[in-house]
């Protein structure tokens, strides 16, 4: 029904969405209460489900705009109108029936015009609430069909009020003289104001697109003073003593600043490649190479997927090849992440002297156990591949299931 | 080649054109900078230099940055070549200046002798694919065997043996370290280097066209 409050009914108390307008059609029947608590129900209940609402607000880490609209403080400060409304109305009534019950006379013709152009009153501002609503949670005009429909049944409502209110003793032929006059005056000021309300909602329109834009703005200048700017200041101040240092703190800043401009930052946990990302930056921030120099990782990725117990795996071994590679190797130091529907492999090289692996003896823990055991118990396979003078290589690769689902990239 | 190979150098960075001229070794030679679209179209016009070393993003012009040059360089690309040079990790970026007619992407992180390597490249007609350009062309045209062509001619799909090439190229191979891995000369990889940019210049592919939709690029 129009309200939607049978639908609200039956979904708080858990019953079929039938029984409850059946229910309700009854009780209007026996008496017309059922019509008297439907709208009771409907002005006093908020629309809208509770816990879609509350979903609504997102959490602060995932808003990029420095300046956030304040939903939550916007909605304590807003008056509960329709409640006073509400309560008044119901009071009124009140005294009412027990004015009339002590014997007090209540001229009939005053009540229903006074009903009727009070309901369209309500009408009419009720429609402002609404668009409040609406410009908070999208930037649409709001301009939904229902809302129209409201304005012209308020304002319906609210003429024939005023008619039958003036003209209480006038014949039907008369009355309807004066209602056509009383159209074409209202036409001729709605045609004289019509300018200068487009113009204002032109305005408001200007207005809002110039608040999003300044917003924007400065979300952009506190992120570059927050992080870039300070660490040019470290840079510039450090830059003399330790040069490595001053590397290291220059591609952190840079990865930093590339992720926040390019990266559509998938939810944690939910993709290989943004481990794989985090996994670099930690070694790049945290290893040198032989002589201390900062050492700066060439990585690719293809493909993406959600990580899984094999990914985990490789992953780890992956991070101890990249030590290596960093801490033994020789830069540029790459990279290369290969997501396939049947297989994960990943290809890190460094471009030192190489080794000779079947020289490793077996109790170097850490290429034997950390990489390749890694690996291999997950049914994978680990390679190194070390020529003289051509740096060393790393192939793993594990299997992976195709059944669980690629991470949503789509903006 | 016979001497040094003239260049001309976009940028709107003063900074990074004194620091890319400074690290070019003797083989290259700067002839002319620009720094945003016009200028850069009017002083490419005006010296036809075989290569244009070509920042992604510029100012000026209609706002198209590198691709708007190229496209208003049109009738030129047979004598003179574009080498895209970019900070950007951003596929679009890639997508738009490639598409546009580049021979090449290269990252700003390039050391001098590589970035003359590349011009060099470029200059004798060669495509120059940086690991990263490499792993945007597995990604959009997918890595899975069943996405291999059977025919050459099929302009959406890679051969088996440009796929590897790509691979290789992802995974930081230099075209001579290519070379040797597969047993073959530098002048096919080059070949098959080449053939790859023409399909990702040329490709309908419905990956290809839908990433590039959604970023509002075509």
């Amino acid at each position: 029904m129009a309200g939607g409050v049978a639908l609200g009914l039956a979904a708080h108390l858990n019953v079929s969405l039938t029984l409850v307008r059946w229910a309700l059609v009854g009780m209007t029947l026996a008496g017309g209460l059922g019509a008297a608590l439907y709208v009771f129900l409907w002005v006093t209940v908020p629309s809208g489900d509770p816990a879609t609402a509350g979903g609504e607000t997102r959490p602060p880490a995932l808003t990029r705009l420095a300046r956030v609209q304040g939903v939550g403080a916007e909605r304590l400060r807003r008056l509960p109108v329709t409640d006073i409304a509400t309560a008044a109305v119901l009071l009124a009534g009140a005294a009412v029936l027990v004015a009339v019950r002590t014997g007090a006379t209540i001229d009939t013709s005053w009540v229903l015009p006074l009903v009727l152009l009070l309901a369209g009153i309500t009408l009419g501002w009720s429609q402002l609430d609404a668009m409040q609503r609406g410009r908070m949670r999208s930037r649409t005009g709001g301009r939904t069909p229902v809302s129209v429909l409201r304005l012209a049944g308020g304002l319906v409502r609210a003429g024939g009020g005023v008619l039958l209110l003036v003209a209480q003793d006038t014949e039907p032929a008369a009355l309807l003289q004066v209602t056509i006059a009383a159209v074409a005056v209202l036409a001729g000021v709605a045609l004289v104001l019509a300018p200068w309300w487009l113009r204002l909602v032109r305005e408001l329109g200007d207005e809002r697109a110039a608040r999003a834009r300044e917003s924007e703005r400065a979300d952009i200048a506190a992120h570059l003073h927050d992080s870039v700017l300070q660490t040019l200041a470290l840079i510039r101040a450090r830059a003399a003593d330790d040069p490595a240092e001053v590397a290291r703190m220059a591609r952190a800043q840079e990865r930093e600043l590339r992720e926040w401009l390019y990266d559509d930052r998938p939810a944690p946990g939910t993709s290989v490649a943004a481990a794989l990302r985090a996994i670099v930056a930690e070694v790049e921030d945290s290893r040198s190479g032989p002589t201390g120099e900062a050492v700066a990782v060439d990585t690719v990725v293809v493909g993406d997927r959600v990580p899984d117990a094999q990914t985990e795996a490789l992953l780890q071994a992956t991070r101890e090849a990249l030590v290596n590679a960093v801490v033994h190797g020789r830069p540029p130091v790459s990279l290369y992440l290969e997501v396939g529907d049947e297989t994960v492999e990943v290809f890190v090289r460094d471009r030192g002297d190489g080794f000779d692996v079947d020289a490793i003896p077996s109790d170097r823990f850490g290429v034997r156990e950390s990489i390749m055991g890694r690996v291999r118990r997950r049914g994978g396979s680990a390679t190194v591949q070390s020529k003289e003078g051509r740096g060393t290589e790393v192939h793993l690769c594990v299997p992976v299931r195709d059944d669980a689902a690629k991470p949503q990239r789509e903006a | 080649m016979s001497g040094p190979v003239d260049v001309v150098l976009v940028d709107d960075h003063l900074m990074f054109r004194t620091g890319v001229r400074a690290s070019l070794d003797g083989s290259v030679n700067v002839v002319g900078e620009a720094a945003s679209v016009d200028e850069a179209v009017r002083v490419v016009r005006e010296l036809r230099p075989p290569v244009v070393l070509l920042d992604v993003h510029l100012p000026g012009g209609d706002g198209g940055g590198g691709a708007e040059v190229i496209r208003t360089c049109m009738d030129l690309l047979g004598g003179t070549r574009f080498l895209a040079l970019s900070v950007s990790d951003a596929a679009e970026d890639v997508v738009a200046v490639i598409r546009a007619g580049a021979r090449g992407y290269v990252t700003k992180a390039i050391s001098g002798p590589d970035l003359s390597d590349a011009v060099r490249r470029v200059a004798g007609g060669d495509a120059v694919f940086s690991p990263r350009l490499a792993g945007f062309v597995l990604d959009s045209f997918g890595t899975a065997a069943g996405d291999v062509a059977i025919a050459d001619d099929e302009m959406d799909r890679l051969s088996a043996r440009e796929r590897e090439v790509m691979r290789l190229i992802a995974r930081g191979y230099s075209y001579r370290e290519v070379a040797s891995e597969l047993f073959i000369s530098i002048k096919t990889v080059e070949t098959h280097v080449s053939a790859v940019l023409r399909k990702l210049q040329l490709s309908s592919r419905h990956e290809l066209t839908r990433w590039a939709a959604a970023r509002r690029l075509l």
